[in-house]
């Protein structure tokens, strides 16, 4: 599904954020992406999601090189992720409703098949009674679930999430991951990217990939059950 | 086609959402937009009325020939066939002086003043109606016909006609380099509030290209916006035009009643309302399109 083949990334004016990285994850894989922060794992997300393009190496999602699409067709490869930011990146100038919306709008989809979808999606996350709220009145949490049902609303098969557990409390990163492994048990592939070595609060019944990134290199890419 | 429908009635209702979000901040840029474009409106307006104004007496222009008072009867006759054999004159009229002077006696009501003249002080005259009208054919028949025999003065009628030409030409270009400055300014302003509008949803735009908005998506509001930007300003540019000439045009009536013609200045026409209307459109296209190049995508790859 995504495959990395030789892959380096350099960001002009600074040094290697990735050197050399290859793997390969397969569909509905729950994958962690481990490491100490300015290891490379934003830059790594990035990749993944055709929002950057590797300097040198080749990245294939679905069997497309990325490095060879036209810009053109960038923002259709995007569409098949599920993007869940490390600072949200919620619009607070719109209710809840509205900001899972964008996403569709985006898709061209409106009206009532939309308003389905959202619901259905604020609904997955436990936010269907706040869909007229504004998301500056939400707590961290219910922020973190509101960058999640937007990022599912589209039903995208890959779940891609920058350290969705980075500033809550445990009990409120248990519920956040609680949900990322519900995705990943009906198909989705789900990519988390986290600074501490794997969080006490990660689900032990789910086996999952870690890749652990050490300044910009993939130092261990194992399978933990 | 029906996905493309899609996409344009979304953007174009995000935009109207907006307009009214900000209504008063965007009548204010559309009256901005409107007083822009009024002033060359407005002198456009009243040099196409003048000039229809000169063209209409032009068409009429004449040119009178007066013979010495004292020469003899085959003098005219001279002139009349030299006439006859000018390619440039279309045709002419003889008028005798005792005629001239019976004209002048029925045309006034003071009679008591000309029959108290010792002798008619009328000459003979020639009215020529040119056969080219323009001002360097005129001029050269006015010399042809000054040189010959027995001709005491050679009038031509449409002289301050010349005169008013010279001057609408001098407006026209006046109005031209007014016109492309204003729509510079034009340019400006309307570039200028998108990019505004663009900082303000910075977020969105960021978050909808992470997330896979293509660059038109992201375009084409803002692109709608400046249409409607030009298009409501040059609505508002017709409404000032239309309010400003009707105004002037009450007390032309009245100045002009007083010189016994009737001259008032065209309102603008459903053609050249639609023409501000559309050109004020482009231009607020154009303008938003070049914002939106400019300052959208100069971060992303």
């Amino acid at each position: 599904m995504i495959t990395f083949d030789n892959v380096t990334k350099r960001y002009p004016g600074s040094h290697e954020a990735l050197t050399n990285v290859s793997f390969t994850i397969n569909q509905g894989e729950l994958v962690y992406v481990t490491g100490h922060s300015g290891a490379g794992k934003s830059t790594l997300l990035k990749l993944m999601a055709a929002i950057e393009r590797p300097t040198t190496g080749t990245v294939l999602i679905n069997n497309q090189n990325v490095s060879k699409l036209k810009s053109g067709t960038l923002p259709y490869v995007r569409r098949k992720f599920g993007l869940v930011f490390q600072d949200h990146k919620l619009l607070y100038d719109r209710n809840c409703y509205h900001n899972v919306a964008l996403p569709l709008s985006i898709n061209g989809i409106t009206g009532q098949d939309a308003g389905k979808r959202i619901r259905a999606a604020l609904d997955k996350v436990r936010l269907l009674d706040k869909e007229k709220a504004m998301p500056i009145t939400l707590s961290g949490g219910e922020q973190q679930r509101l960058a999640i049902a937007r990022a599912v609303v589209s039903r995208p098969s890959i779940l891609i999430a920058d350290e969705p557990t980075g500033n809550l409390d445990k009990v409120y990163a248990a519920d956040i991951l609680q949900l990322f492994n519900a995705f990943q048990q009906v198909g989705v592939t789900v990519i988390i990217a986290t600074h501490d070595a794997l969080g006490n609060s990660q689900n032990e019944h789910v086996s999952s990939k870690i890749l652990h990134l050490n300044q910009g290199r993939l130092v261990k890419a194992e399978v933990a059950v | 086609m029906k996905s493309w429908l899609t996409q344009h009635s979304q953007a174009l209702k995000l935009v109207l959402s907006r307009f009214k979000a900000n209504l008063l901040n965007t009548l204010f840029i559309c009256l901005a937009i409107g007083v822009t474009l009024a002033l060359p409106s407005i002198m456009y307006t009243v040099l196409s009325s003048l000039s229809g104004l000169a063209n209409n007496v032009k068409s009429e222009s004449q040119i009178s020939v007066f013979l010495s008072a004292d020469q003899a009867v085959d003098t005219a006759t001279a002139i009349k066939a030299a006439l006859e054999k000018n390619a440039e004159v279309k045709s002419f009229k003889f008028v005798a002086k005792e005629d001239a002077l019976k004209q002048l006696e029925t045309a006034t009501a003071n009679n008591n003043v000309l029959s108290s003249l010792e002798q008619n002080p009328l000459p003979d005259a020639f009215f020529i109606t040119p056969k080219n009208l323009d001002a360097a054919s005129i001029e050269s028949l006015k010399n042809d016909l000054a040189k010959l025999e027995g001709i005491e003065e050679v009038v031509v009628d449409g002289a301050w006609i010349k005169r008013l030409n010279y001057l609408i030409l001098i407006g026209q270009k006046a109005m031209v380099i007014i016109t492309s400055l204003l729509g510079f300014a034009l340019v400006a302003v309307i570039g200028n509030t998108i990019r505004m509008q663009i900082l303000t949803q910075q977020a969105e735009i960021e978050v909808s290209q992470l997330i896979g908005a293509t660059k038109s998506f992201i375009r084409r509001p803002f692109l709608y916006l400046g249409a409607l930007y030009g298009l409501i300003g040059g609505l508002f540019a017709l409404f000032i035009t239309y309010a400003v000439i009707s105004v002037f045009n009450q007390s032309l009536n009245t100045l002009s009643r007083e010189y016994q013609t009737d001259f008032s200045i065209n309102l603008p026409d459903i053609t050249s309302g639609s023409v501000v209307c559309l050109l004020s459109l482009v231009v607020g296209l154009v303008s938003a399109y070049f914002a939106v190049s400019k300052s959208l995508f100069k971060n992303i790859n």
